[in-house]
């Protein structure tokens, strides 16, 4: 479903000998719907950068990305926004609340950006199945980092992607938290058809996952896991 | 609840702006003669004015249990000070005298001021209370 | 619906931010609005007096306090009295080249009866004045009785009042137009009932005789001729009549209209300050501003919102607060300018006349507009530099 081509990306930093440094170097991969992708390697392996990447977030040096047919960087950037709006969940690292929107709206705000009043039911029912149902109008200044984190989560899920991209989505919470995130995720996998990719160096999370690869210095290297 | 401290505040640098001013640099003139006007009056009745005002506003400050309810209070309290110069009591009758130059237009603004911060003042403690 | 309601959200949820930004675009608008409708003023002032002053040469006594006096009065609407003989008249008219001569005279009253002021009354000649008769005119097209005087609009008395001047009564017929200059505190009625007045004064110990047994007047007003030189027939009168001076009007007020130039050109200055730094303090506060919330920014991007969908957010943020701004502005200047015209007229002691509704109200549109314009610059500006990086650089900073 989602394919990364020959996927890189080069910084110039200045130091050492070389200015050219690859954070993420001529990766192949791809996502399946009904799949669990477990990313995992040392902080500074360009886990981040890849999913990133694949999110349409950050344009690649070298190398393309194709939902289905399209390629992303290809698409005019309207056109790309509203692709990441429809198919796209993304859980990204830290905050990401919109600290003038309550919990709620947070959560609605996809929805809303594509001209949709959102549901409010639906909304309710993933903060409960995270629960933070109670913390529906509350402002994010008032959360917890695991309370926001669950949030973002929420917020992923209830925009009902066909692609949910978390990084370190557990990294927050505690081991019961934990626990409900991954197999919340896994099932929106294995019965929703979602395809999910899960960045994460939490061992927890390996027994969640149908495929698993690592990173080591922006080469991915494949680990192939019965789940 | 907390932020209702600002028309508060607002409302007491207002009031003693007015009271001082009454008798100083918005005060009205004295004839010639040495005697006074009408004016020197009302300006002696905007300083009890401003000076009740200011009073209000120490006890809104002081009292937060009681904020909405004197917020109410300095609404006629203002209201009675828009209206005292020239309409209440009367002023020099040639606008080029100090009092209609000066005086009145601004003590109006001024007291006009008070009264829209205590208009504020009371909807923001009211929601607050809530 | 869609995101038409998050920039609203957004400022209303955040008030001290809010505040501290429409504040910093209402002084912007106040300082641009307040200076404008000041040297709008002046320079209505200043054409209004021209039109009540519409003669080539005024004639007045030699004295030296008599031109310093002269013009107070007509700038600043103190009282002053001058005469000469009232033969003066028939020679200025026998000069070559003037058209038309009109006397004047003026008398300044012991007290009004209310308030310390002192009037100045001044006697016109309806049949042959060309400066004062038509603004009476305006108001009352009869021409003044025996006794009637008309008044100036800043003077307390109204039309059909009685007005007792050196216990004489004389009757108000007419209210008129204000000018923004000292004539608006003056009284005038015809050369007759002056005649009395000025006899009634000197019963009361104030002495204007020049000369026992002749009449008096205290200026003339000289129209020249078409195709005559104003020049020439000012320093005619000046070489041959004794004891007065011909002046020209518009020397007599070109240090005020160098004054109100001068005014005008401070005011430009500061207003082009205030513009200069309140653009610069813009520019800075919306950059930080958005600096501040590049992550939240980031985030709607990651949410689906596009680059032009994201300067659209900002730009509707920047576009609210200065019409917030600009509005407050504008209320406030009005607040601090129109109650106190009078006030600014005296402390000046220039002509001062506020301009038409028309004017004013072209004059805050374009303030409002013109703030508007800056604070959207501002926003635009600010909103460029954001959409230069891409949201995924901007997420990873400090997560």
């Amino acid at each position: 479903m989602l394919r990364a081509e020959n996927l890189s990306m080069r910084y110039f930093r200045r130091t050492g000998q070389a200015n050219l440094f690859y954070a993420v170097k001529d990766v192949d991969l791809e996502l399946c719907p009904g799949e669990v992708a477990l990313l995992t390697g040392r902080s500074g392996s360009g886990k981040t950068t890849l999913l990133h990447m694949l999110a349409g977030l950050l344009t690649p040096s070298e190398g393309k990305v194709w939902l289905e047919d399209t390629d992303l960087y290809a698409l005019p950037d309207a056109d790309l926004s509203r692709l990441r709006n429809r198919r796209f969940g993304v859980i990204p690292q830290g905050r990401s609340a919109v600290d003038t929107l309550t919990v709620l709206e947070n959560v609605l705000l996809p929805q809303q950006l594509r001209g949709e009043k959102g549901d409010v039911e639906n909304a309710l029912r993933w903060l409960d199945a995270l629960g933070i149902a109670n913390l529906r109008d509350a402002r994010p200044a008032e959360l917890s980092g695991g309370e926001l984190r669950r949030m973002a989560i929420a917020r992923a899920l209830a925009g009902n992607p066909d692609i949910l991209l978390a990084d370190e989505p557990t990294g927050d919470l505690d081991d019961e938290n934990t626990a409900a995130v991954l197999s919340l995720l896994r099932k929106s996998a294995v019965e929703e058809g979602k395809a999910v990719l899960l960045v994460t160096h939490d061992s927890e999370a390996l027994p969640y996952g149908t495929r698993i690869y690592r990173m080591e210095s922006g080469f991915l290297r494949g680990e192939d896991a019965d789940g | 609840m907390k932020k209702s401290i600002i028309p508060a505040v607002v409302i007491l640098i207002l009031s003693l702006i007015i009271a001082v001013g009454s008798q100083t640099f918005l005060g009205a003139c004295v004839h010639d003669d040495g005697s006074f006007g009408a004016c020197h009056w009302a300006c002696r009745a905007i300083l009890g004015e401003g000076g009740l005002l200011a009073v209000l506003a120490l006890m809104a400050l002081a009292l937060k249990r009681e904020r909405a309810g004197l917020f109410i209070a300095m609404i006629p309290a203002s209201a009675l000070g828009l209206l005292t110069p020239g309409t209440l009591i009367a002023l020099c009758k040639m606008p080029t005298m100090r009092c209609r130059m000066l005086t009145q237009p601004a003590t109006m603004i001024l007291f006009g001021a008070a009264l829209l911060a205590a208009l504020v003042g009371w909807l923001m403690s009211r929601r607050g209370e809530k | 619906m869609g995101t038409s309601r998050l920039p609203i959200k957004n400022l209303l949820r955040k008030p001290g931010r809010t505040a501290a930004l429409v504040l910093l675009t209402a002084l912007l608008a106040a300082s641009v609005f307040g200076g404008s409708v000041v040297v709008g003023s002046l320079r209505s002032g200043l054409q209004s007096l021209e039109a009540r002053l519409g003669a080539d040469i005024i004639v007045m006594p030699a004295e030296a306090e008599s031109k310093v006096s002269f013009k107070n009065m007509l700038l600043q609407g103190t009282t002053g009295a001058f005469y000469m003989d009232a033969a003066v008249l028939d020679e200025v008219r026998a000069a070559q080249g003037v058209q038309i001569a009109a006397p004047q005279t003026f008398l300044a009253s012991l007290k009004a009866d209310c308030c310390a002021i002192k009037v100045q009354i001044i006697g016109i000649d309806p049949d042959v004045d060309f400066t004062v008769k038509p603004w009476i005119d305006e108001r009352y097209a009869q021409g003044l009785g025996d006794m009637e005087v008309a008044v100036g609009c800043k003077v307390t008395a109204g039309v059909g009042e009685t007005l007792k001047i050196y216990e004489q009564y004389t009757r108000v017929v007419a209210k008129l137009a204000e000018t923004g200059t000292g004539l608006d505190t003056a009284v005038y009625c015809n050369m007759d009932t002056m005649q009395k007045l000025l006899a009634a004064a000197e019963a009361k110990g104030v002495s204007h005789k020049i000369s026992s047994g002749s009449d008096v007047i205290s200026a003339v007003y000289v129209k020249v001729k078409d195709g005559a030189d104003v020049a020439q027939v000012n320093s005619w009168l000046n070489g041959h009549i004794r004891k007065v001076t011909a002046v020209r009007a518009r020397s007599m007020f070109t240090d005020v209209s160098d004054s109100l130039s001068g005014i005008a050109r401070a005011a430009r200055a500061l207003i082009g300050a205030v513009w200069a730094l309140a653009l610069v303090i813009l520019l800075v506060a919306f950059a930080m501003m958005i600096h501040e919330r590049r992550r939240e920014f980031a985030v709607l991007r990651l949410l689906g919102v596009s680059r032009r969908g994201l300067r659209a957010e900002i730009l509707a943020e920047t576009a609210l607060c200065g019409l917030a701004g600009a509005l407050l502005g504008v209320g406030v200047a009005a607040l601090g300018v129109f109650p106190f015209t009078t006030l600014i007229e005296t402390k000046l002691g220039l002509p001062y006349l506020t301009p038409d509704a028309g004017t004013l109200l072209a004059l805050a549109g374009g303030t409002v507009l013109a703030t508007l314009l800056v604070g959207l610059l501002a926003g635009a500006w600010a909103a460029a530099r954001l959409s230069r990086t891409d949201p995924g650089a901007t997420l990873r900073e400090g997560a």
